[in-house]
């Protein structure tokens, strides 16, 4: 039941967020039918600022129930602290153009400590950073939105990654301890390299209106929404895609550096996270030393 | 590190209010805020989006303290308006071939920036960058004039958990930037430079274990202390609220501008919105709570708060000639039209500069 609600959280939620970030190409076609004219097209807009906001809100409360208990909150919020910080001295760390370290935490976080941990730690990163630089602003739910979705789809490595070491292993026959981490590690760097190009088109379509002008701009009478999304594709690659590949080589990059070393430390942490103290009635040494056990 | 990202730190974001006599109450400026965001994402009218302009740059010169020292920002207000209205309209001129009044003509066979390039366009593409810049305005008075206690108070309470998770966050950046400059010290002392990714791990590596060691001694002197710990009473209530009311509150409005059913539309619209209203409010009563110290909420609130509420109101209901938000000069550049009524709705965004 619990888990029913959740997946259905999860898939509603995504689904009419998806719906509203691509709204500039299948509305008009919507909206259009009937006379000719565009019924709603002025305000579309604000509506779909208004749904992401709302599909944010909904998947915040069912998430938030992870971080349940002293252990967790504290954890969430001293990575999200040391995350917003990174964040906002990335000047300091030589990179190219879009390039930012804070998406290497959300991803590997994510992947260790469970999709709700993650969407948690990406919209929370991006919402501290920018209370604390003064940064808050229409654009900032998007950016939650998107870095939350980051960090949610992370533990989607985990079954890919299982797979392509069965597959690798019973091709070579090697132990499977000797190159997990490695095919993990790369499973990780694809992801994140991916993301980093998917954060900078959401970032992108939440532009779009105000680059352009609102829905009928970009969309001529007879132009299918094909035609739209190809329009889209011309702006985007002469617009960003420079800068989008350039944060995701640096995901691509630090992923494959620094996330061996980084899943060990966070990995460490979790057993010492994770353990549930049981008190016993009674029962002498043997049962209260077995109370300490890893969840 | 920066000295200048330090140096906003402590004089901006961690300063409290620096004039109690004036300051407003973060919730009206909320109402304020999205008074703006609604204008700025509704209405393309020049009068419109000057007049708001106008107000917001005024309220900037009364509400944000100009004490501050102006060589933290690496432009001023002014040039960065200019900058975006100017690179809004070059972009827009050179991606929209719409229009009658031809400037000039680039060969067509040049992917994207081929064609008609019009005045039309330009105009636009200004009124876009005018949007933008209202919008980013808005929120530079709003970053100034609040403080971030302020604003995490604002966090609704049935978010609580996220709640407790960004104010432990926001404590925890002061020591994070001093760890990160002693772990930087150490690694310079033995030698260590800052040169190219892989030279970024000996800094993080021990940031993110000191960070971690910290957690844990947050969370048990968290329990210490009595922060309930254990496994919550599962209360499902709640999501199934928000998630009914928020299907109910989409299908209202796919049914309004899909299948044009106006009444029910909009009756299932109004039904989701209350669900998840309820929704939020059960989810908030798991946690009472007490505030220590809160903020005065003065009759100065009240004049903000209703103001910007007429002014979105006006612009939202079709009251007055609303058609008027929505200029357009497409195809051919045209004198926009201007209703004295909205425009003197746009002016209760001056309320914050009362006093």
């Amino acid at each position: 039941m619990t888990r029913a609600l959740r997946l259905l959280t999860y898939g509603l939620t995504s689904l009419v967020g998806l719906g509203a970030f691509l709204y500039p190409f299948w509305l008009p076609e919507v909206t259009q039918q009937s006379n000719g004219a565009l019924a709603h097209a002025n305000d579309s807009a604000l509506m779909m600022t208004l749904l992401v906001g709302l599909c944010f809100i909904v998947l915040l409360l069912e998430v938030q129930q992870d971080a349940v208990g002293a252990k967790t909150i504290a954890l969430l919020g001293v990575l999200a602290a040391i995350n917003a910080t990174l964040r906002f001295i990335e000047t300091a760390i030589p990179g190219p153009g879009g390039f930012s370290p804070v998406f290497l935490l959300i991803v590997l976080g994510g992947y260790v400590f469970g999709g709700g941990f993650g969407f948690l730690l990406g919209a929370l990163t991006l919402l501290v950073s920018a209370l604390v630089t003064g940064g808050v602003g229409p654009w900032l739910p998007y950016q939650m939105v998107a870095a939350g979705w980051m960090g949610l789809t992370a533990p989607l490595c985990r079954p890919i990654a299982t797979s392509l070491e069965r597959i690798f292993f019973s091709r070579h026959g090697l132990s499977p301890t000797h190159h997990a981490s490695s095919i993990e590690l790369w499973t990780l760097a694809v992801f994140a390299a991916y993301w980093g190009l998917l954060y900078g088109a959401i970032m992108n379509l939440w532009f779009w209106p105000f680059a352009v002008g609102p829905a009928q701009m970009h969309w001529t009478p007879g132009a299918s929404a094909w035609e739209t999304v190809q329009r889209y594709l011309v702006f985007y690659v002469v617009t960003s895609l420079a800068w989008d590949l350039a944060r995701a080589t640096g995901n691509l990059l630090l992923v494959a550096v620094a996330g061996a070393a980084l899943l060990r430390v966070l990995r460490r942490f979790q057993r010492r996270f994770t353990f549930v103290y049981m008190p016993t009635v009674a029962g002498g040494e043997k049962r209260a030393e077995a109370a300490w056990t890893s969840r | 590190m920066d000295v200048s990202v330090k140096g906003a730190l402590t004089s901006n974001a961690w300063r409290t209010a620096s004039h109690p006599q004036r300051s407003i109450h973060s919730m009206a400026w909320m109402a304020w805020a999205v008074a703006i965001v609604a204008i700025a994402t509704l209405t393309r009218n020049p009068w419109y989006l000057g007049l708001m302009i106008a107000s917001v740059a005024f309220v900037r010169q009364r509400c944000a303290a100009p004490s501050e020292p102006s060589h933290a920002t690496l432009l001023s207000p002014v040039r960065f308006s200019l900058l975006v209205i100017t690179t809004a309209a070059l972009f827009n001129m050179a991606m929209v071939h719409v229009g009658v009044t031809a400037l000039f003509t680039l060969p067509s066979w040049i992917p994207l920036l081929g064609g008609v390039w019009t005045l039309e366009a330009l105009a636009y593409g200004a009124l876009n960058g005018a949007a933008l810049v209202s919008l980013f305005l808005g929120f530079s008075v709003l970053n100034h004039a609040t403080s971030v206690r302020s604003l995490l108070r604002l966090i609704p309470r049935a978010f609580y958990p996220v709640a407790v998770v960004t104010s432990i966050a926001v404590s925890f950046i002061p020591t994070t930037l001093q760890q990160i400059e002693q772990i930087r010290e150490a690694q310079a002392v033995r030698g260590h430079r800052l040169r190219g990714v892989r030279s970024w791990l000996p800094l993080m590596i021990p940031l993110l274990e000191g960070g971690m060691e910290r957690a844990l001694q947050l969370a048990e002197a968290m329990t210490a202390r009595g922060f309930a710990g254990g496994v919550e009473p599962r209360d499902r209530w709640p999501q199934m609220l928000t998630l009914t009311g928020f299907v109910g509150l989409v299908a209202g409005w796919l049914l309004q501008i899909v299948w044009r059913q106006q009444e029910a539309g909009a009756a299932l619209l109004a039904f989701g919105v209350f669900l998840l209203l309820t929704g939020l409010w059960r989810a908030g009563r798991r946690h009472p709570h007490t505030v220590y110290r809160p903020e005065p909420w003065r009759s100065r609130d009240w004049l903000v708060t209703v103001a910007a509420g007429v002014t979105v109101i006006a612009y939202l209901l079709p009251l007055f000639e609303r058609e008027t938000l929505f200029y357009y000069p497409y195809p051919a550049l045209s004198w926009p039209a201007f209703d004295w009524r909205i425009g003197l709705a746009t002016l209760g965004l001056l309320a914050p500069a009362l006093s």
